[in-house]
């Protein structure tokens, strides 16, 4: 019996040994339905970049085989353009100066042979034609240009060699729009504001164009410690002593194992201090931070020591960026005209009164502007003739307007204000007799009248950057409105008040008729709502420099009144549309937020 | 070493006598250096390769001992080889197949690809084409639009389709007509090291696409890989022709084939493993009882009778332990029967000669008493008492006899040895047969007594020995001399006895040493020994640790000889004397005188070693009996030094310098007496043989 009954649980025993193995290997037979946690590690996508490959020309090469060879060589990623210069003369190549220009055409220089019937007396001329879309100068600043490009070619065929070659070639590179695209990218370089007015110094950026091939880091480098472009140059002050340079010996930089990047710098930048030093390792981690994402450390060596080295959240303390502000909330007129938010970067739809005398609805406002601390708004009336600044406090009153218009019609009167970083409110009076641009320091009641010598129309609006140096205008000359940057010049003037003045404005969009809205999204890039001549109405970005980023454009949306973005990318695009606060989270598509006009973030 | 070359360089330029003729200059000089290699490789001539031979193959000899020993690594070894080879091969094939099944699928999908990626590039030229060619061409009658921007749109636009699964790479055609375009990639594929420069002549040479297998070089410090690149020519809306590859990476193919091969490679290892483990185990189960059988079976022969095999369950082993212990058992009671039967026998021999003493005794005293009053009785009375005395002595002396060889059978015999001169002995056998041999006319001689001989042995037993061979040669040898003969060598002494009577027939040298023997058993036994005396004689030699042996030849005579070790339980190697003496009629180089030899070879040695059982057997056998008496035939004496090291020869050695030698021996008396005694030979031979066993 008891024999009987351990053999009974023995065999039960087996044949659960056998079960669970059984299962136990279908387990491993199959696949898995759950397991451990573990991190991805994100691998960067590679691009199919397609690269040309420069071809020496071949002998007995024909004419129009010399210049195509030579075209097609400056498309190629040849450092120094080595292989190019094979197709010139001798002559031709010692002073032929690729760095000088480079020239964007539409599609592609054509090449058009004059008189080919001289071709036997050994020396032809083509011409090189096309229509211009941008230029980029020595200092690699983009500028957009137009009008036809025509230069001449000239080839003699070598006495000794019977070969030809070119002898007269324009300064310059010049290439088709998709090939720039292909062979360029745009960085900004940063440099500091040069008012000094807060601590840290605010930086700002010069977007530049590098060959992005050819050893972008030490390119940007080099750029960068050459100083900032023409345009901007009155404004920012480097961390760079003058005369400094990449030391000669310098090899090509890349970063360490450990993402620290050495730059070995002349004998002229060892006479800075620490804090000269760190505010340049703040400029080479900010220039670099979306180039090569790997650099997490710069270490500034000069004259063969080391002078300091900076970590990248380092940086953020020797220097900041408006891009590094992220707003609380989204601020926005509800129905009923008062000044209502909501929390930023949430998919809140629920607004609330601000606090102060704007929330209160005691005034109905058309536009608002909120400071950039937060603390104090600015609103428009809803007849758009007088400007309100308010605390943002629960139970401060609502003073006097501080600003005034005497416009004919609302559309002629006080545009949306903007601050600025320091604290001053910009606002433009349409009035059609006397168009003004109004700052107020500090938001104080006393106006200054902003100079505009070379601003030739009325400002229908006015967004200011965060560096303060920068100010975007929508200028309405006749039919036209178009998006100008202008360059802030502040000097102290003799009565104690400042001087303010708006310089070389000049066009971000030259190809927008119409631009109706725009906001900055970034140190060196807007968001802008307008429409081409004969076309329909778009958003898209642009850089300062009116080239186009190479980031895909935010999705279409019709009937878009205002606009409104963050420098700080995380932060969702906003716009007001015929369907009310709609916004446009990243990788997603337009969300109705709520009802309600002028939506704005701080700024 | 260099023997062995000059040994084998004659066998090639012998091998071909008949060649020299045709053989020209160069063709002579190819054919030496022909000889020279097959010389050194065929023959090994090369001291320097066998002694890498001999180098490698040392290490190796253990092995081959085991493989050649164990049956159980071979069958392991062969069961291990042939699996591999199965695995290996069916890896062969099945890697095959699925490479062909995953390239086949990736060939057609990546031609597809391509096909369609042509066709793009061939529609947007034409497109191109239309839209310029309305102006363009129409300004100075050439088409001079710029191709440079086109093409590396279309390289990104055809390559932005497949990133990672495909690049796309354009070549100038061959004549590098219209503009001199350069190379495009995408991928930071190298173009010009990506794509075979076969591929790109075939392109050259015709429309239709092709395709090749390469390996795929990139410029960055990716690794390259294989990959298949698939190319057309293709015209640009210039209409001027440029090469399109497709480059299609093969790396996740690869992936999966190294994927099957791990795995292949896995399941192969331990197929193998689990194969030779299973053969492992069942030669095992088969090997260990045949092991443990022949163990048994060692021991059997070696006289363990009592040993079994270890018999579990019921299975084929079981069984053939089964047969193989009933075997030993069967063995075991057989010769323990016999054994018995044996002791019975001798038992019965020892017990019928004591219980025939007291009787005799009786009937001797009676006897004695009669033959003392034969005078009185009438003549036919008379004889019949001394018959009567004469048959009772015989009787006596056979029922000592018996008595003394069963004493021998049982083991009882006690050898009381102690250091004696042999001199003496024979001095004392010889004076002792003095009486028979004058009667006999027959002077017997003692040879090499001039120094002593001593060793240690029994002198009794010595005495009975000698005494036996004396009588017995002064019995048989017609009255001419007896010559004994002593000398000492080594570690052996020897007495050997001479006589030139009838001697021996073949083959009756070993039989003389048999019990009861006699020349013709029909005859009954009237007169003589009792037959015994020479068996005494063997097994008082055996005693000894030494040897009696005996040789003759048919009228020739015959010589005994005792061979003794000098110390008790001293191994013999070899007499002193040699069993065949210098003047027999064979070393005389008389043999073919006489065609009575019948065998043809007078040689009628016999060896019956006292010390070697094995002898018995080879006795049997005459031919093995010659080789067999070889090694005493060898004469230490002979030889120079001490002759305690006794090296064997063939008999034919020592018998040539012997035969050099017998001829200046007296060969002519013995001849004439041995041609003489041949006629009479046959009663002679009766009678000696009948006497033979006498003492």
């Amino acid at each position: 019996m008891g024999g009987g009954e351990r053999g009974r649980g023995a065999s039960a025993r087996a044949v659960a040994y056998a079960t669970s193995g059984v299962v136990l290997l279908a387990g491993c037979a199959s696949m898995p339905d759950s397991g451990d946690l573990r991190g991805v590690e994100s691998t960067p996508r590679q691009d199919a970049q397609v690269r040309v490959f420069a071809m020496p020309p071949s002998d007995d090469a024909t004419p129009t085989q010399i210049v195509q060879g030579f075209l097609e060589a400056l498309t190629s990623d040849d450092p120094d353009y080595r292989t190019a210069r094979q197709y010139l003369t001798r002559e031709a190549a010692k002073a032929w100066r690729p760095e000088l220009s480079t020239t964007v055409l539409s599609n592609g220089p054509d090449a058009q042979v004059e008189a080919p019937e001289q071709q036997n007396t050994g020396s032809l001329s083509y011409t090189l034609t096309g229509t211009q879309v941008a230029t980029v100068d020595a200092q690699q600043a983009y500028a957009p240009a137009s009008g036809s490009y025509d230069k001449p070619v000239h080839l003699t065929r070598d006495a000794r060699t019977e070969q030809w070659r070119i002898d007269v070639v324009p300064q310059g590179v010049v290439m088709g729009k998709s090939d720039f695209q292909r062979n360029y990218m745009s960085v900004n370089k940063y440099y500091f504001a040069s008012d000094n007015a807060s601590t840290p110094p605010m930086t700002v950026a010069d977007p530049v164009y590098v060959r992005s091939h050819v050893d972008p880091t030490t390119e940007m480098v080099r750029s960068l410690i050459k100083g900032p472009t023409t345009w901007l140059k009155p404004a920012v002050r480097t961390g760079f002593p003058v005369g400094t340079a990449l030391s000669k010996e310098a090899a090509p930089l890349t970063p360490d194992d450990r993402g620290k990047l050495t730059v070995p710098l002349n004998d002229k930048a060892g006479e800075a201090g620490t804090g000269r030093c760190e505010e340049m390792a703040a400029q080479l981690l900010f220039t670099l931070r979306t180039l090569s994402p790997a650099v997490e450390e710069v270490e500034v060596r000069a004259g063969g020591g080391p002078l300091c080295s900076l970590a990248r959240s380092g940086a953020e303390t020797v220097a900041t960026r408006g891009a590094l502000h992220q707003p609380d909330y989204l601020y926005f007129v509800d129905e009923e005209g008062r000044l209502v938010r909501i929390t930023s970067g949430t998919s809140d739809t629920d607004p609330a009164p601000a606090p102060g005398a704007l929330g209160e609805g005691e005034k109905a406002l058309r536009s608002v502007a909120v400071a950039r601390d937060e603390r104090t708004a600015a609103g428009v009336s809803v007849d758009g003739r007088s400007l309100y600044v308010a605390p943002l406090v629960a139970g401060s009153p609502l003073g006097e307007p501080v600003l005034q218009s005497t416009g004919k019609t609302e559309e002629d009167r006080l545009t949306t204000p903007s601050w600025d970083a320091r604290g001053g409110l910009w606002v433009a009076d349409g009035n059609a007799d006397e168009p003004r641009l109004y700052l107020l320091e500090e938001g104080s009641d006393e106006p200054v009248e902003v100079h505009t010598p070379e601003l030739d129309g009325r400002v229908r609006a006015v967004r200011v950057a965060a560096d303060g140096v920068r100010i975007a205008l929508v200028v309405e000359k006749g039919d036209r409105r178009s998006l100008l940057i202008g360059r802030i010049d502040r000097e102290d003037g003799t009565d104690g008040r400042p001087t303010v003045t708006v310089l070389d404005p000049r066009s971000a969009t030259p190809e927008l008729e119409q631009v109706t809205a725009m906001s900055w999204a970034g140190d060196s890039r807007l968001v802008v709502v307008g429409r081409e001549e004969g076309g329909v109405e778009q958003m898209k970005y642009v850089e300062v420099d009116g080239s186009t980023p190479d980031v895909p454009p935010p999705a279409a949306l019709t009937g878009v009144k205002a606009v409104t973005a963050s420098e700080d990318e995380q932060a969702p695009l906003m716009a007001y549309s015929v369907d009310g606060i709609v916004r446009l989270p990243t990788g997603a598509q337009w969300q109705k937020v709520t009802e309600g006009t002028a939506p704005v973030y701080p700024g | 070493m260099s023997g062995d070359s000059a040994a084998s360089a004659p066998r090639p330029s012998g091998g071909r006598p008949g060649r020299p003729v045709g053989r020209k200059a160069p063709g002579s000089r190819w054919g030496r250096l022909l000889d020279g290699g097959l010389l050194q490789g065929g023959v090994q001539g090369s001291p320097v390769i066998r002694l890498f031979v001999r180098w490698v193959r040392r290490p190796l000899l253990p092995v081959m001992r085991l493989w050649r020993r164990n049956i159980q690594l071979k069958v392991v070894a062969t069961t291990l080889l042939m699996s591999l080879g199965v695995v290996l091969l069916l890896g062969f094939v099945v890697i095959g197949q699925v490479r062909n099944g995953l390239l086949d699928a990736k060939v057609k999908a990546s031609q597809s690809q391509a096909t369609g990626g042509f066709a793009v590039a061939r529609q947007q030229a034409e497109e191109d084409e239309s839209v310029t060619g309305e102006d363009g061409t129409a300004i100075d009658g050439r088409p001079s639009q710029s191709v440079i921007q086109w093409m590396s749109d279309l390289v990104e636009s055809l390559s932005s389709g497949g990133q990672g699964a495909f690049d796309v790479v354009t070549l100038p055609a061959a004549d590098e007509s219209g503009s001199g375009r350069g190379p495009r990639a995408s991928g930071e594929v190298n173009p010009t090291a990506s794509v075979p420069a076969a591929l790109r002549e075939r392109i050259d040479s015709g429309p239709t696409a092709a395709q090749s297998y390469t390996r795929i070089v990139y410029d960055t410090k990716k690794d390259s890989q294989p990959g298949l690149v698939i190319g057309k020519q293709v015209n640009d809306p210039n209409g001027d022709p440029y090469q399109l590859y497709y480059l299609f990476p093969l790396t996740q193919e690869e992936k999966s084939l190294s994927l099957v091969k791990g795995t292949l490679a896995t399941a192969g290892l331990f197929v193998v493993v689990l194969l030779g483990a299973i053969a492992w185990l069942v030669v095992r189960q088969v090997v260990t009882p045949v092991r443990m059988a022949a163990g048994i079976a060692e021991r059997l022969s070696a006289g363990r009778l009592q040993e079994r095999m270890k018999v579990t369950g019921e299975d084929d082993i079981a069984r053939l332990g089964e047969a193989f212990n009933k075997m030993a058992q069967n063995l075991h009671l057989k010769i323990n029967q016999l054994e018995d039967l044996s002791r019975m026998q001798r038992r019965f021999v020892s017990d019928v000669s004591h219980e025939l003493r007291t009787p005799l005794t009786t009937v001797r005293m009676a006897a004695d008493v009669i033959h003392e009053a034969r005078e009185d009785f009438d003549p036919i009375t008379a004889r019949s008492a001394e018959l009567l005395a004469d048959q009772i002595d015989r009787f006596e002396s056979l029922l000592a006899d018996l008595l003394e060889i069963s004493r021998f059978d049982a083991g009882a015999a006690a050898l009381e040895a102690e250091p004696i001169d042999l001199r003496e002995v024979v001095r004392r056998v010889v004076s002792g047969a003095e009486p028979l041999a004058e009667r006999k006319g027959t002077r017997v001689r003692i040879v090499g007594d001039q120094q002593p001989v001593v060793a240690e042995a029994d002198a009794r037993r010595v005495e009975r020995v000698l005494r036996n061979l004396v009588v017995n040669a002064v019995e048989h040898g017609e009255g001419r001399d007896v010559v004994v003969k002593l000398a000492a060598a080594g570690g052996a002494v020897a007495v050997a006895v001479r006589d030139y009577g009838v001697g021996l027939k073949p083959g009756e040298a070993t039989r003389v040493f048999s019990r009861f023997w006699r020349a013709d058993p029909a005859r009954a036994r009237t007169t003589g020994g009792t037959g015994l005396g020479l068996s005494i004689a063997l097994e008082d030699a055996r005693l000894h640790g030494g040897w009696l042996q005996a040789w003759g030849e048919p009228g020739g005579g015959s010589q005994f000889r005792l061979t003794l070790p000098r110390t008790a339980d001293e191994p013999l190697r070899g007499s002193p004397i040699p069993l065949e003496p210098k003047d027999s009629r064979r070393n005389s180089g008389l043999d073919d005188a006489g065609p009575a030899h019948g065998g043809g070879d007078g040689e009628k040695r016999a060896t019956v070693s006292a010390r070697e059982p094995g002898n018995d057997a080879s006795a049997r056998d005459p031919l093995a009996l010659r080789q067999a008496a070889g090694p005493p035939t060898a004469d230490p004496t002979a030889l120079p030094g001490s002759g305690a090291r006794v090296v064997s020869r063939p008999s034919g050695s020592t018998r040539m310098p012997s035969g050099s030698q017998g001829g200046a021996d007296p060969a002519g008396r013995q001849d004439a007496g041995g041609e003489g005694g041949r006629s009479e030979g046959r009663d002679v031979d009766r009678d000696g043989e009948a006497s033979r066993g006498r003492r």
